[in-house]
């Protein structure tokens, strides 16, 4: 059975996406021997940027996102698109910063993984349901897309061709399955929480004590009593010999950065030249 | 292993932190049972002003004198305050004057009024703090200062009182205090800690921090029982045997309070001024 990454990334007028996804595929390979990522995309990857990644895979079909700035309507394509028996689906926006071969081992018991159960910086659960008003008035599963995995068979499949047809008439749906504190856009975390629902499958596909979580630095999750409009005005980062720092805090988890801003050039620059204390 | 309890007892112009510290040692001995030391840079005043201060004191360390140029608020209730000398500096050498093999270091205003601390003694820990108030003002704002040391920062341990072992790994830990304490100025902008006065339970927060590789990990772990807290906001009007009745600032009306009581608890009450009151009471019979 092949095992490797997956993420699928379209730039925008605003972030370059392609740069995210080559820092997140060098992280990888900085933490974890051996492992394969393939960036699903239309856009044209730099000839140097190529090389860390093991396939660079077109969006099947048409780009449903051609139209859009918030290019998720292609996201339920990765099923389809993965070169992988088993794969860990990633966001762009997202960096490693440790060993997670182990992963793996605990996915392959599972058709599908979902996290539900995030961290803060600071490695707290996030508790604050700022974000999710959504899934709580309409009692969805607590599903973060961000970070999941399929197998490909037939549970992942039904998954995932019910994904698209909620993707693609997602206010229909929206309407039905999460009318209380209406989203007036479609998200694939609503998406695919409904797309769970339906099939009742929320306890086969999340464990909220799992230990395979990320760590999400949207700012109002934070534990923060002043909260600011960008986590990264308020929050000191150092990366030094491989290891990433935010705010005192050594990070071992997977980071999801959220903002672009972050990805500096000095730091994409540390990551690429980075030295990790490991074996 | 000998076993005791360490206090800091250094005056400034209005507050007398030895006559507190003698207090603080009565109740020690009434419920551990344990000698206690007192450190402080003004031995002599302690001799001639409690003269009977052996009955609780067993060991007095000698501390030099300096001049302190950190303050800070002082109050009494909510309509009361004044800006005095703050000396804290010494805790850091806790490791190094202890009598002890085993000592519990402790603010001179935390009361005792349980043995259930003597437990400390007997785990197979270095090292135990408080993580956690137990705030008798149910009514204050839960605000990231009683559980971050500041609202980005790392969580707060209390050096209110602690327990420690002496071992190579302590004498490791107050040699970072000592070094967090000559660089204050880096470690406090370093750890976004906005008030310029050097704080033991900031130094002590850093610390734990740095040795736990800049992480949450489960170390250290928790002195037995609760700190009890009260703020100098809240007023001390009752104390009879271990019951200590207080009036609680009352959030949003300034100068209001409500009464809480609590009986038989180890309790930090920062009010110096409404506690050296009671105090007074408790020792003119000596």
């Amino acid at each position: 059975m092949s095992k490797g990454f997956c993420l699928l990334a379209q730039n925008n007028s605003k972030t370059n996406y392609i740069r995210q996804a080559y820092a997140l595929a060098l992280s990888l390979h900085l933490y974890n021997k051996g492992q394969k990522i393939s960036l699903i995309t239309n856009d044209k990857v730099p000839t140097e940027w190529q090389g860390v990644f093991d396939q660079i895979v077109p969006i099947p079909w048409d780009d449903n996102a051609e139209d859009s700035d918030w290019k998720i309507q292609n996201r339920w394509k990765v099923y389809h698109a993965s070169p992988y028996d088993e794969t860990i689906v990633l966001e762009a926006d997202m960096l490693i910063t440790s060993d997670i071969t182990h992963w793996w081992k605990e996915l392959s018991k599972r058709e599908l993984f979902f996290v539900s159960n995030v961290r803060t910086y600071r490695d707290e659960v996030v508790t604050s349901r700022f974000y999710r008003k959504t899934f709580d008035a309409n009692e969805l599963p607590n599903l973060y897309s961000a970070l999941h995995y399929f197998k490909k068979g037939d549970t992942a499949k039904e998954f995932y061709n019910l994904l698209e047809i909620i993707v693609n008439n997602w206010a229909l749906f929206y309407s039905k399955y999460a009318p209380n504190e209406y989203q007036k856009w479609c998200s694939i975390d609503v998406s695919m929480a409904i797309a769970s629902k339906i099939l009742g499958n929320e306890h086969d596909v999340t464990d909220p004590n799992s230990f395979i979580t990320f760590t999400h630095m949207k700012p109002l999750v934070q534990g923060w009593y002043n909260k600011p409009e960008k986590w990264t005005r308020v929050t000191g980062k150092y990366f030094t010999e491989g290891k990433l720092f935010l705010g005192n805090y050594l990070q071992n988890r997977v980071l999801h950065y959220v903002e672009d801003e972050f990805l500096t050039d000095e730091l994409l620059e540390k990551i690429e030249n980075g030295t990790t204390l490991l074996p | 292993m000998s076993k005791g309890v360490l206090l800091f007892a250094q005056n400034n112009h209005s507050i007398d932190y030895i006559k507190q510290a003698i207090f603080c040692a009565k109740k020690i001995k009434k419920h551990l049972g344990i000698p206690v030391a007192i450190a402080t840079d003004n031995s002599d005043y302690l001799k001639a002003t409690y003269p009977y201060y052996e009955k609780y004191i067993s060991h007095v360390i000698e501390l030099d004198w300096y001049e302190c140029k950190q303050k800070r608020t002082y109050r009494d209730g909510t309509m009361s305050k004044k800006d005095l000398e703050w000396r804290n500096h010494d805790r850091a050498t806790a490791y190094d004057i202890s009598p002890f093999d085993e000592t519990i270091v402790m603010d001179t205003d935390f009361i005792i009024g349980n043995d259930i601390l003597l437990n400390a003694f007997d785990t197979d820990q270095d090292f135990l703090i408080f993580r956690h108030i137990t705030d008798l003002n149910m009514d204050r704002p839960d605000e990231y200062r009683f559980n971050k040391i500041s609202d980005r920062s790392i969580d707060m341990y209390w050096a209110t009182i602690f327990y420690f072992k002496k071992s190579e790994g302590m004498k490791r830990f107050f040699d970072l205090i000592t070094h967090i304490k000559d660089n204050w100025n880096f470690y406090r902008l370093t750890y976004q800690i906005v008030n310029k006065t050097y704080r033991n339970d900031f130094a002590f927060s850093i610390a734990i921090h740095i040795l736990n590789g800049f992480q949450r990990t489960n170390w250290p772990n928790v002195l037995p029982g609760r700190l009890w807290f009260t703020s100098d906001a809240d007023v001390l009007v009752k104390l009879e045997d271990e019951t200590y009745t207080f009036l609680l600032d009352k959030k949003h009306w300034v100068g209001h309070y409500h009464a809480g009581c609590v009986k038989d608890v180890n309790i930090h009450i920062l009010n110096k001024f409404a506690l050296d009151r009671f105090i007074d009471e408790d020792l003119k019979n000596e």
